[in-house]
């Protein structure tokens, strides 16, 4: 089996396009004619997708079940160098690096050692990007005593041990601290559970009783996906098969290179800052990104960040190039296939030790994809002048991870993971259209957690969680809204709060629209001798007073967002925030950017988001230049434009 | 400001001259270094003008990342 494509730019010469070869060619490359190709590629991306739904209806663990938090894939065999060919239509920042995690972890077990039957597991992060929570869990497919396959699961465990209950902590100082680290060892062997492996994991972890049951599902999973390509590669030989998952990667990269070669030549830089780490706000953190783009080639160079932190906000190589694969995906062709081949060319070079290149043992690495994120918006910042109207606005930048345990009076312990923060927020927008509002971060992909599950689980009420006004950024085309999320908590918490990008809009602009303004998070504490609950909060400036301010830049004396004047306020200025019985939370996002001129946006679609108040009549005028008459809350159909004052204040010399 | 620290300095990626032409762009910038790309990591000779590879040959699996029990 070969391929008709090259690494990049060994040769000076075009390469034949895919679609330009002859059937002939087409047969000899791959091992089956382009329809059986496509037949055998569809038939791989039902396999992946019914192993993550079977995988879905079992999962007892909420992150699975109510996040989506997990990723399968199918990898060719060590001789091609474990090619990831078919992913799932799931967890990007899985996707992206299970690729080399497969590679990686069966190299260094050796694909000599495995049997038919055998589960190998890893979650170091060094060896297969994310966190040590993420788990890779690689089962090899033989034929005649010949590996040809992997089907593998990348699955979030609610909690791998280490100083903070549930993990999401940027407090963590090291390794040692984040939790346990599993090299390569099998957890099933021949189809037999390996009992040392799992006693090294449930001695370690918290909840094992959670864990267990999702372990062999995902056991299951893998060999429902083992059976499935066995099957395919029944039907239509093994050559066709072997093909099939070389054609898939040539796609993609034949596809990133076109959309490369869209760019122009030459040099692009851009940057995205980060608060503070965990240890204290001393110090700040700047990923630099530095593109240089010469015909159908990128080498992405991350010369300039900032060393890593001593803290463990970093991410590893694996991240940051899946954050490199998923920016120019977005940027240039989100129609491109996320294979191993869409790397094909790009070289991501960088220095070691960085905050996105992080190394063991003090580099540690839990909220990777902070970090990476981070590299999404440098690479959006550094191209978005070059692309014009194909440049996209930022999104929200931060999950700001809510992350609270405790035990309520009568003496039941509860654990609150990833559900009540500002884990969720907007898009920035596109040529296409406004942003989306209520999402997750651009490299996520993942399902919000029902209002009814968070409140099952623990003792908290749900009373807010809305899109806050005004804070899409203005343009053309306007940025999502960000949103507001509070949370009233019904027993005394531990609350570990990681919003790490509020001094610097992380929704930057594209093509001439206006950034998305940042959020903040507060604490309002109990009114002394209250015995009522709380009532709503309202959400005027004035109500900010009696907060206890968590982080943002906020006015001294309000304590309401002031970006221009305020001071700001360092999240782990106490490394656990305890709140008592009847404590809100308020998480507000930071705003999606916007796309285009906003005075050029259709004054229609203005009084459509007075409307449905995305923009106050004030902001309509201030940030559109339209002037809209009535009130959206008392007479919503009444609204109207004044078309005349309108254009007065459109043509205003600037 | 909880207190104050200096700065650490950004790593550099070292970049090693490598004597030559470019064969296809002419340049003298050729330099060797590790890329992590499809397939992993690589070292490669790539010329600073035109990104043509003249080399790439797999590098360290983990890349800078060295463990221990490789030694055993």
């Amino acid at each position: 089996m070969t391929t008709l494509e090259t690494t990049p730019s060994t040769t000076g010469s075009e390469q034949t396009r895919l679609r330009d070869i002859s059937d002939a060619e087409f047969t000899g490359a791959y091992g089956c004619d382009r329809f059986t190709a496509a037949v055998i590629l569809n038939r791989l991306r039902y396999a992946v997708e019914h192993m993550s739904t079977g995988f879905m209806r079992e999962a007892f663990s909420p992150i699975i079940r109510d996040w989506y938090d997990f990723a399968c894939t199918i990898s060719g065999p060590p001789r091609h160098n474990y090619p990831m060919a078919v992913v799932s239509n799931s967890l990007v920042v899985f996707l992206g690096t299970l690729g080399d995690a497969v590679r990686n972890t069966v190299e260094e077990f050796g694909p000599e050692n495995l049997s038919p039957g055998d589960v190998l597991i890893c979650n170091d992060p060094y060896r297969g990007g994310t966190h040590v929570n993420d788990v890779c869990f690689i089962r090899p497919v033989f034929v005649d005593g010949e590996i040809v396959s992997f089907v593998n699961m990348r699955a979030h465990q609610l909690d791998m041990g280490g100083t903070v209950p549930g993990g999401f902590s940027a407090t963590k100082s090291n390794v040692y601290e984040n939790g346990l680290v599993i090299p390569p060892m099998l957890l099933w062997s021949r189809d037999e559970p390996v009992r040392s492996t799992f006693s090294l994991i449930f001695d370690n972890t918290r909840w094992g009783g959670m864990l267990l049951p999702d372990f062999k599902s995902i056991y299951q999973q893998l060999a429902l996906g083992e059976r499935l390509v066995l099957e395919n590669i029944e039907r239509y030989g093994l050559d066709a098969y072997l093909g099939t998952l070389t054609y898939a990667c040539d796609t993609s990269a034949e596809r990133m290179r076109d959309a490369i070669a869209l760019v122009p030549d030459g040099e692009y830089t851009g940057s995205a800052l980060i608060d503070a780490d965990g240890l204290d706000d001393s110090i700040d953190y700047t990923v630099q990104v530095t593109l240089r783009k010469q015909g159908q080639d990128i080498e992405v160079d991350l010369s300039g960040t900032s060393a890593q932190a001593r803290t463990c906000i970093n991410c590893g190589v694996l991240d940051a190039k899946t954050a490199v694969g998923v920016a120019l995906t977005m940027l240039l062709d989100p129609e491109v296939p996320f294979t191993s081949g869409t790397w094909r060319n790009i070289d991501l070079a960088t220095p070691p030790g960085t905050l996105v290149s992080s190394l063991p043992p003090d580099g540690g690495i839990m909220m990777f994809w902070e970090a990476s994120g981070a590299v999404v918006s440098a690479v959006f910042d550094a191209l978005n002048p070059a692309l014009g109207e194909k440049g996209v606005a930022g999104d929200y930048g931060s999950t700001n991870t809510h992350n609270a345990s405790g035990v309520t009076a009568d003496g039941t312990p509860w654990t609150s993971a990833t559900q009540c923060g500002g884990e969720h927020g907007p898009w920035g927008a596109t040529k296409e259209g406004d942003g989306d509002s209520y999402t997750v971060l651009f490299f996520l992909n993942n399902l919000d957690p029902a209002t009814e599950t968070i409140e099952h689980d623990s003792p908290v009420v749900m009373l807010r969680k809305e899109h806050a006004i005004d804070t899409g950024g203005p343009g053309t085309f306007r940025g999502g809204a960000a949103n507001l999320k509070d949370t009233l908590w019904l027993s005394e918490g531990n609350h570990y709060l990681s919003p790490f990008r509020t001094k610097v809009p992380s929704g930057v602009g594209a093509n001439g629209g206006e950034p998305g303004p940042n959020g903040a998070i507060w604490i309002f504490p109990p009114r002394d001798g209250a015995d009522d609950r709380p009532a709503m909060l309202g959400t005027t400036p004035d109500v900010y007073a009696t907060s206890t301010p968590v982080a943002g830049v906020l006015d001294p004396v309000t304590k309401a967002l002031d970006p221009v004047d305020g001071e700001y306020h360092y999240f782990a200025s106490r490394q656990v925030w305890q709140t008592k019985t009847g404590s809100i939370l308020r998480c507000l996002t930071n705003g999606g950017g916007g796309w285009g001129d906003p005075f050029a946006r259709d004054p229609e679609r203005v009084l459509a988001d007075v409307r449905n108040e995305y923009v106050s009549v004030a902001g309509a005028a201030r940030d559109y230049g339209v002037v809209v008459i009535g009130d959206p809350r008392s007479d919503p159909e009444g609204l109207r434009i004044d078309v005349q004052a309108t254009a007065a204040l459109r043509n205003q010399p600037s | 400001m909880t207190e104050e620290h200096d700065t650490p300095p950004t790593p550099v990626l070292e970049r090693i001259p490598v004597h030559g032409d470019c064969p296809r762009c002419g340049a003298e910038e050729l330099r060797r270094y590790p890329v992590v790309s499809e397939g992993g990591w690589f070292e490669v000779v790539k010329c600073q003008q035109c990104l043509l590879s003249l080399d790439r040959s797999p590098w360290s699996r983990l890349g800078p990342i060295q463990l221990l029990t490789d030694l055993l």
